[in-house]
C-alpha cells in the first residue's frame, strides 16, 4: 500500500465526479438550525466545502461549533435545514451510515482505548471496513487472513505518515498527550475518510506539537486530498492554515471567507477578537 | 573465497551478486516489516543508479552528495557513484542549510541525493549559493511535488531510467567496473571540524579494503554476522560497518525504522557485531542504572550484587589473563541466568560477540561496568584519514583503557613529542583541494600525523591520552588531557556534556550540562517541581546532585586533575548554535568563548 493508494481511496472515482457539477461540493449545509428547548445552538448556518478544501470553523465557547460537527456526523438531528455529505442528507442516516459515507472525526476529548496499543487503536478505525464476518474470522479463513493483512498494511501507512513507529506497541494510556492526539488523528485517518472533521486538534498541545499538527493537516490535504473541516480556538493557527474560515457566534454564522476577509470583518472583530483588536 | 577478489568496493558487490545472488544482503524495516534485499537486487539497484548518474553527466572524478538518514538508497547512490569512478560525499542530515551548501560547494558536487521534504527544502534554500548543483534526486518525494525546480527528480524514476538504459546496453556496467582504479578516491568523508572548517578526506577502495581484509580474516567475520546501521553514514566508522563489512565479508546490514526507534530495532535485530559511540554506551548504561534504582527490592539487590561481582570477575580475568576460578565460574553462571542475560536481551546485545566502541574516547569505568554484565566492549581507534580504522582490541584479549593493537598492515610509531604516527595501505589519498593540509597530515615518508598523543605498551597496545592541540597546561606547569577529565565526569548518568578548563589557570574547572531526561526524572521522583532545562539546572538540589557526581569522578583522577569548581550550563549545547559539530562533538573553542563569563566566575 502506498500513498498513491491512500489518495485514490480519498477522492471519488472519475465516473462519480462526472455525475453532476455539484459533486465538487462534498459537504453542503443549508440554513441549518438546532435548538435544545429555548437554546438555539445553531441558527441558520449555511456553508459548503469543496473536494479537498481545508475549511475552518471558529468561534468563542458555546458558539455552536461542536453542535455543527454533531449534526454533520449524524449524532444530532437538526431542527431545521439540511446537511448533505456527497449529496446525501445525513439526518436520514444513522451515525454508522454517515461513517460509511466517508465521514471521520477526530474528537477533542480523544476517543481512544487506553489499554490498547497504538496499532490496535488504529485498527479499530478500520472496523467498519471489515467484510469477513464473525465466523470467517473465527476460522481465520484465507479471505479473513488476506483482509487482516490489508488492514494492517493500511494502519502501517498511517503509522509512517504520522511518525508513530516508536509507539506502535505502546498502550495509549502511557503516551504523552501530544502523541495521543496524533493517534486520535491516525484513528480517524484509518477510516479512509473523504471528509475529516477535526475538533480542536491543537487543544492542549505545546508550541512544537501545534506546529507539527499544522504540518500533518497540510499533508493530509496535499497528499491524501481529504476534505477537512477544522474547529479551532486558536485564531492564529487557523489564519495560517485554512483556505476559508467560517465564524460562528451564539449559533449564528457571522462571517465566511478567506482568512484576510475574515480578519477585516467588523462583526468578527466585535464578536471574536473583541474590542482590543 | 578465492585469492582473486576484486579490488574495488563495487567490484566486491558484483562478485557477491554473482556468487550468492539470492542470499540476503540488506534488511530494511518498512511499514512494520523487515523487508529483504538480496545481493542480486542490491547490485541491480547500484548498477541502475550508476547508469542514471552517467546519463545526467557524472563522470570519473566528479562528486555526488548524499543528504539523508541511513537507508538502502544511501548505499545504492554511494556505490552507484563509485561504480563510474565518481565520489560520493555524505552530508550530515542535521546540518543547517549553510553547512550543506559549504560541503556541496567545497566538493563541487553536481548531483545531490536527498531524503525527503525536509532535506529537499534545504536544497531549494541554497540554490543560489550552489550554482554547480545540476540535479537533486529525492528518495521520498512526499511533499516536494509543488514548485517548479527543474533540478528535481524522484528516485524511483531516476533508477528506472538507468535500469531501462542498462537493458539496452548489456555489458556497459561491467565495462565501467573494469575501468576502475582501486587507488583512486572513491569517497569523500568530511572531518567533523572541531577546530576549523571541515575538510574533505579522500578515501579509495584500496584504503577501505586494505584495513578490512586482514581484519575480517583475523576475526572470522562472515555472512552469518549481522549489523544494524544507525550511526550517520557520512561518518567513516559507519561506512566501515554498513559498507566495507557488508561487501567485504557478506555481513547482513539492517536499517531500522527511524532514529527514534534504535532501541527497539536493536532488540529485534540483535546484531552479532555492534559499533557504539561512547554516547550510545553511556545512554544504555544510564537507561539500565536508572531503571534499576526504581526496580523492585529483589531485582535491585540481585542487580547490585551481580553487577559488582561481574565487574570484579571480568577485571580479574582481563588482568590476570588466567583461567577462571571455579567460584567465579559458578557465580558468573548464576549471574548470567538472573541478571546478565535479561539485561543483554533488553539492550539487544545477547547475540553480540563483538561489541565495539570507537570514534571518541570512552571512560574506563563504563567499560568495566559493561564487561561485568557480560558485554565485553572492545575499544577501537581509527580516524577518517586512515580509512576509518587502524587499531582494535581483539575480542577475548581486550585491555581496558587502551584502543588495542594495529590492524595487520598498519605500522605505528610515536614521535618525540608523543604524537601517534601511522603508516600503511589505509592512509588516505589527501584532502580535497587542500594540498597544504595534506602535506601537514602526511609527511614525505608516508607517516600520517594523527594529532593524538599516546603511549604504546610492550605488547603493542596503544593508549591515547589526548589531542595534541587540546592539552591543558595549568598555571602550575602540569600537562593534562581535558578528555580524560571530561570522560570521568560523563561516566555519570546525570551528566551529558562536560568541558574541562584549566589552561594557564591554577586548577581545573568544568562546564557541565546535565542529562535533561534523567535529571528531570530524578527531580520528579524527588517531588521537585521544574519547568524547563534552565530552571532545572538552576535548582540547588540539582547542583548538590551533580556535586556528588563530580566528587565521585574526582576519586578516579589525580589531584591536579580533579575538578574544583563547576558551572551548570543553563541551555543545552547545540549544533545550530555552533557549539557542537555534526557528530555532536563539542567545539571547545566556541564553547570557551561563549561561556567566558561563567569561566571567569569560577576563577574569580
Amino acid at each position: 500500500m502506498t500513498l498513491a493508494n491512500l489518495k485514490a481511496a480519498a477522492s471519488p472515482a472519475d465516473g462519480e465526479r462526472a455525475d453532476s457539477e455539484r459533486a465538487d461540493a462534498l459537504l453542503e449545509i443549508d440554513s441549518l438550525s438546532l435548538s435544545f428547548g429555548a437554546v438555539r445552538a445553531l441558527d441558520g448556518v449555511s456553508l459548503t466545502a469543496a473536494q479537498g478544501e481545508l475549511l475552518a470553523v471558529i468561534g468563542p465557547n458555546g458558539a455552536g461549533k461542536s453542535s455543527l460537527f454533531n449534526c454533520i456526523s449524524g449524532l444530532y438531528r437538526p431542527t431545521a435545514g439540511v446537511a448533505k455529505v456527497a449529496g446525501r442528507d445525513v439526518a436520514a442516516l444513522a451515525p454508522h451510515q454517515v461513517a460509511a459515507l466517508g465521514v471521520a472525526r477526530m474528537f477533542q476529548n480523544l476517543a481512544l482505548f487506553d489499554n490498547l496499543s497504538v496499532l490496535d487503536n488504529l485498527l479499530v478505525g478500520r472496523h467498519h471496513l471489515w467484510r469477513a464476518g464473525f465466523l470467517r474470522n473465527l476460522l481465520f479463513t484465507r479471505r479473513a487472513r488476506a483482509e487482516e493483512i490489508e488492514h494492517r498494511a493500511y494502519a502501517e501507512t498511517i503509522i509512517e505518515f504520522l511518525h508513530l513507529e516508536r509507539f506502535r506497541w505502546t498502550p495509549v494510556a502511557i503516551l504523552p498527550y501530544g502523541v495521543r492526539k496524533r493517534v486520535e488523528l491516525g484513528r480517524a485517518l484509518c477510516m479512509q475518510p473523504r471528509l475529516l472533521l477535526l475538533d480542536e486538534p491543537t487543544a492542549g498541545l505545546n508550541q512544537e506539537e501545534t506546529e507539527d499538527m499544522g504540518r500533518y493537516i497540510l499533508d493530509i490535504r496535499d497528499e491524501l486530498g481529504v476534505t477537512q473541516i477544522l474547529i479551532e480556538h486558536e485564531l492564529r493557527f487557523v489564519m495560517d492554515l485554512a483556505e476559508r474560515i467560517c465564524v460562528l457566534d451564539f449559533g449564528r454564522q457571522i462571517a465566511l471567507g478567506t482568512p484576510a476577509e475574515v480578519r477585516r470583518d467588523p462583526a468578527v472583530i466585535e464578536a471574536y477578537i473583541g474590542g482590543a483588536a | 573465497m578465492s585469492a582473486e577478489r576484486p579490488a574495488t568496493l563495487p567490484g566486491r558487490l558484483a562478485d557477491r551478486a554473482r556468487r550468492t545472488p539470492d542470499r540476503v544482503a540488506l534488511r530494511e524495516k518498512r511499514l512494520g516489516l523487515w523487508q529483504e534485499v538480496s545481493w542480486s537486487e542490491y547490485r541491480d539497484h547500484v548498477a541502475s543508479a550508476a547508469r542514471a548518474l552517467w546519463e545526467v553527466g557524472v563522470r570519473p572524478g566528479d562528486s555526488v552528495a548524499i543528504l539523508s538518514d541511513n537507508r538502502p538508497e544511501w548505499l545504492y547512490a554511494d556505490l552507484g557513484a563509485q561504480s563510474i569512478g565518481a565520489r560520493a560525499v555524505g552530508v550530515y542530515q542535521t546540518n543547517p542549510p549553510d553547512d550543506v551548501a559549504y560541503v556541496i560547494q567545497d566538493s563541487g558536487s553536481k548531483v545531490l541525493f536527498c531524503e525527503d521534504q525536509e532535506q529537499y527544502d534545504k536544497a531549494v534554500a541554497i540554490a543560489e549559493s550552489t550554482p554547480g548543483l545540476e540535479r537533486v534526486v529525492v528518495f521520498d518525494p512526499r511533499g516536494t511535488q509543488h514548485g517548479d525546480d527543474p533540478r528535481r527528480s524522484e528516485w524511483r524514476a531516476f533508477l528506472d531510467s538507468g535500469r531501462a538504459q542498462l537493458a539496452d546496453e548489456p555489458g556497459w556496467y561491467e565495462a565501467r567496473l573494469a575501468e576502475l582504479d582501486p587507488t583512486q578516491p572513491a569517497m569523500v568523508v568530511y572531518t567533523s571540524g572541531t577546530t576549523g572548517a571541515p575538510k574533505g578526506a579522500l578515501i579509495s577502495s584500496a584504503n577501505a579494503l586494505g584495513v578490512l581484509d586482514p581484519f575480517v580474516a583475523e576475526l572470522g567475520i562472515g555472512p552469518d554476522d549481522t549489523v544494524l546501521s544507525y550511526l550517520p553514514l557520512c561518518h567513516v566508522a559507519e561506512k566501515l560497518f554498513a559498507v566495507y563489512l557488508s561487501l567485504g565479508a557478506g555481513v547482513i546490514v539492517h536499517f531500522g525504522e527511524s532514529i527514534e526507534t534504535v532501541q527497539s530495532d536493536l532488540r529485534e535485530v540483535s546484531p552479532t557485531i555492534f559499533l557504539g559511540v561512547p554516547r550510545i554506551w553511556e545512554k544504555m548504561a544510564a537507561f539500565i542504572q536508572v531503571r534499576m534504582q526504581y526496580a523492585s527490592w529483589l531485582k535491585r539487590r540481585l542487580y547490585q550484587f551481580f553487577a559488582r561481582r561481574g565487574r570484579e570477575i571480568a577485571i580479574r580475568r582481563l588482568e590476570a589473563g588466567t583461567g577462571a576460578r571455579w567460584l567465579d565460574w559458578l557465580l558468573w553462571r548464576i549471574g548470567d541466568l538472573v541478571v546478565y542475560r535479561p539485561l543483554q536481551e533488553r539492550l539487544g546485545l545477547r547475540r553480540c560477540w563483538f561489541p565495539l566502541s570507537g570514534a571518541a574516547p570512552i571512560s574506563r569505568e563504563l567499560l568495566a561496568w559493561f564487561h561485568g554484565l557480560g558485554v565485553p566492549i572492545c575499544e577501537g581507534f581509527g580516524m577518517t584519514e586512515c580509512g576509518g580504522a587502524s587499531h582494535y582490541n581483539p575480542p577475548g584479549a581486550p585491555r581496558l583503557g587502551t584502543v588495542g593493537k594495529p590492524i595487520p598492515g598498519v605500522e605505528q610509531r610515536l614521535a618525540d613529542d608523543g604524537e601517534l604516527l601511522l603508516r600503511g595501505v589505509n592512509v588516505f589519498c589527501g584532502y580535497l583541494g587542500r594540498p597544504d593540509a595534506t602535506a601537514q597530515a602526511v609527511d614525505g615518508d608516508g607517516w600520517l600525523h594523527t594529532g593524538d598523543i599516546g603511549t604504546v605498551d610492550e605488547d603493542g597496545y596503544l593508549r591515547i591520552t589526548g589531542r595534541k592541540k587540546e592539552i591543558i597546561i595549568t598555571a602550575g606547569g602540569k600537562n593534562l588531557s581535558p578528555e580524560k577529565i571530561e570522560n570521568a565526569l560523563k561516566a555519570s548518568p546525570y551528566i551529558k556534556e562536560a568541558v574541562a578548563i584549566g589552561d594557564g589557570r591554577p586548577y581545573i574547572a568544568a562546564l557541565i550540562q546535565i542529562e535533561y531526561d534523567i535529571v528531570g526524572d530524578w527531580a520528579t521522583r524527588q517531588a521537585l517541581p521544574y519547568t524547563s532545562f534552565e530552571d532545572l539546572s538552576d535548582k540547588s538540589e540539582v547542583r548538590a546532585l551533580i556535586q556528588g557526581e563530580v566528587d565521585r569522578a574526582n576519586q578516579g583522577l589525580a589531584r591536579v586533575e580533579s575538578v574544583r569548581r563547576f558551572v551548570l550550563l543553563r541551555k543545552e549545547l547545540h549544533q545550530d548554535d555552533g557549539e557542537l559539530t555534526a557528530t555532536q562533538k563539542v567545539r571547545r573553542r566556541a564553547v570557551l568563548e561563549r561561556y567566558r563569563d561563567n569561566i571567569d566566575e569560577m576563577y574569580g
